[in-house]
């Protein structure tokens, strides 16, 4: 019985000390010893993992480029992505009704040739009010599902942009805008830093502002992965139900996700990349949410709310 | 098998992280299947006297056996304070460290310093492995008592142009570029030299967003999986490794990307 218990052990500590065995040197003064051997690690399959779930990506672009949406495709494919929420940030300035317009017919161009994979969001400039509230229409009757990403033309509580939330409020539509938390943008410690942004860059002030004045609105804060400061945003938030954060942006902090859940709750997080494919599925794998949980970030939360407009995608 | 070439113990002082210990990480890598990991201490890039950090996690990884069959140390040198030299002999002939990890930014020297220079030559001398990173946090939530390299300012995080000129000065020694989350652009003369030289970039850095793309300039020799745990999410680096197709990468290729490019570097 000892001999058996003994192979066993000899059999599983040999198995075990693959990576031991590379580490041939060891640390100076360790020696080595089978009972005090490693396991090996478990088996995990991230492939596997990252194709489990259905995916809206709530945030992502396209560009004038001859290269997109294609890129923008592939990576959905390759990460299975159903559905990505494109729009062409407006970049430019003034940001005209012509260069608005512009921009949103390349993405009712992108979502008429991919109707499978691209949901389409507007973009528009509230200094221009009755384009704009036209521009609703136009882009509504083409098929797209809300608001792209609004950018630094007017912070998204500026009086300019009540009646445009009045409307999108009106048709159920997800309230989406970009965002900057970071030293010396908006109120956080502006006066000792600069953070060379648009004078008229959101902060998460402005959002908790918007979206107290119209409790009815669902808002979307653009990327907690944008670089900026995260639990900055979420403990900001805490207290305000009607503002959801896409999880989109280059930073893949770890804790990001689990600290966001734990301020938030389950509900209020869409999983989107802004382009940034690989962070914004890892960063979700890698947390500690249940699988129910991540079913929700990665789909359900978004496409619930898609639902109150008949939009969903289910 | 998969060995990270990127990760740390120890604090960040400006926010709390998770998965931090010895103990933290050896449980994340048993989750998500890695075997190995190369370590270092973040205290090193805070505490003036950096030996302090590197003893602090030789005596971790000594307090209990299975440290030592998965990590391998890297120690915190800098070259400009007192005793360097001392503590790189100690480092690799005491403490059994394979590689120095240098932090110029936070250690406040220039990339070109002769003691750096010296540096490095020693570590090629003593055949360690240097590693440099693009940065250790994304500077837009940076604290206001981190350093000022900051994205979309006239003072902007590093480059790969940034490091390149203590390669330059010292080309035929090993070096590890970590968390490349910014430009990789050369003139056209360094990056054919580049290219050349005995390095490896991890997997962890934003910029590899075309990981294939980069395979065909580089070379398949030049990465290896990194995770930049615990600052940034543990699987990010694994998922650019394991998505690459068949015609971007074949499993003769991500073999050497999950360990096969990591441990010929560390002679494993």
């Amino acid at each position: 019985m000892s001999n058996q218990i003994n192979r066993r052990k000899f059999v599983a500590h040999t198995a075990a000390t693959a990576a031991g065995v590379l580490i041939g040197n060891r640390l100076k003064g360790m020696s080595r010893s089978a009972e005090a051997a490693t396991r090996p690690p478990d088996k995990y399959d991230i492939m596997k993992e990252t194709m489990k779930y259905r995916k809206i990506d709530a945030h992502a672009h396209i560009y004038f480029t001859d290269d997109s949406p294609g890129t923008q495709l592939d990576f959905g494919e390759r990460l299975g992505i159903e559905k990505q929420v494109i729009s062409r940030y407006l970049s430019i300035f003034p940001g005209t009704p012509e260069q608005f317009r512009k921009y949103n017919d390349l993405t009712i161009k992108a979502i008429k040739k991919y109707p499978d994979h691209l949901l389409g969001g507007f973009v528009l400039n509230p200094e221009y009010r009755k384009e704009s509230l036209e521009e609703i229409k136009r882009c509504m009757d083409a098929g797209m599902i809300g608001p792209g990403e609004l950018y630094y033309q007017e912070k998204i509580n500026n009086p300019l942009y009540f009646p445009i939330i009045e409307k999108l409020i009106d048709l159920k539509m997800i309230i989406f805008s970009h965002a900057e938390c970071q030293l010396g943008v908006g109120g956080y410690r502006m006066k000792k830093y600069n953070g060379y942004k648009a004078p008229n860059t959101s902060i998460p002030e402005d959002f908790v502002d918007i979206a107290k004045r119209y409790p009815e609105g669902v808002f979307q804060y653009a990327h907690i992965g944008g670089g900026g400061d995260w639990e900055y945003e979420c403990k900001l938030f805490r207290d305000h139900p009607n503002i959801y954060v896409d999880t989109s942006g280059s930073n893949n902090a770890e804790n990001m996700i689990d600290f966001a859940v734990g301020h938030l709750g389950e509900d209020r997080l869409f999983f989107a990349s802004d382009n940034c494919y690989y962070q914004s599925v890892g960063k979700i794998l890698a947390s500690n949410l249940t699988e129910v949980q991540k079913r929700k970030v990665f789909f359900e939360n978004y496409n619930n709310l898609l639902r109150k407009g008949g939009r969903n995608v289910d | 098998m998969w060995i990270d070439i990127n990760a740390y113990t120890g604090h960040w002082p400006f926010m709390q992280l998770k998965y931090n210990t010895c103990e933290a990480l050896l449980n994340r890598m048993n989750t998500y299947g890695v075997d190995i990991s190369v370590i270092s201490n973040l205290n090193g890039i805070f505490y003036k006297n950096t030996q302090s950090a590197n003893l602090e996690l030789y005596n971790e990884i000594r307090s209990n056996r299975r440290f030592g069959d998965r990590f391998i140390p890297f120690a915190v040198i800098n070259p400009i304070y007192a005793g360097w030299q001392k503590d790189m002999e100690e480092c690799k002939n005491k403490l059994g460290m394979k590689g120095i990890r240098l932090y110029p930014k936070y250690h406040d020297y220039d990339i070109t310093d002769p003691a750096l220079v010296e540096l490095a030559k020693r570590a090629r001398d003593m055949d360690m492995v240097m590693a440099f990173n693009f940065r250790m946090v994304d500077s837009r939530q940076r604290s206001w008592m981190d350093i000022d390299y900051v994205v979309g300012t006239p003072k902007k995080e590093w480059t790969l142009k940034n490091i390149f000129p203590i390669m330059k000065a010292v080309p035929d020694a090993k070096y590890m570029i970590l968390n490349v989350a910014n430009g990789l652009d050369l003139n056209k003369e360094d990056n054919a030299s580049f290219k050349k030289m005995n390095v490896l970039m991890d997997t962890s850095g934003r910029t590899l967003t075309d990981l294939g793309s980069l395979l065909r300039s580089y070379g398949t020799d030049k990465f290896a999986f990194g995770t930049h745990s615990p600052i940034l999410d543990y699987l990010t680096g694994q998922l650019r490794i394991a998505a690459l197709r068949e015609n971007e990468a074949g499993e003769a290729v991500k073999s050497l990307l999950r360990s096969g490019n990591a441990r010929k570097m560390l002679k494993l």
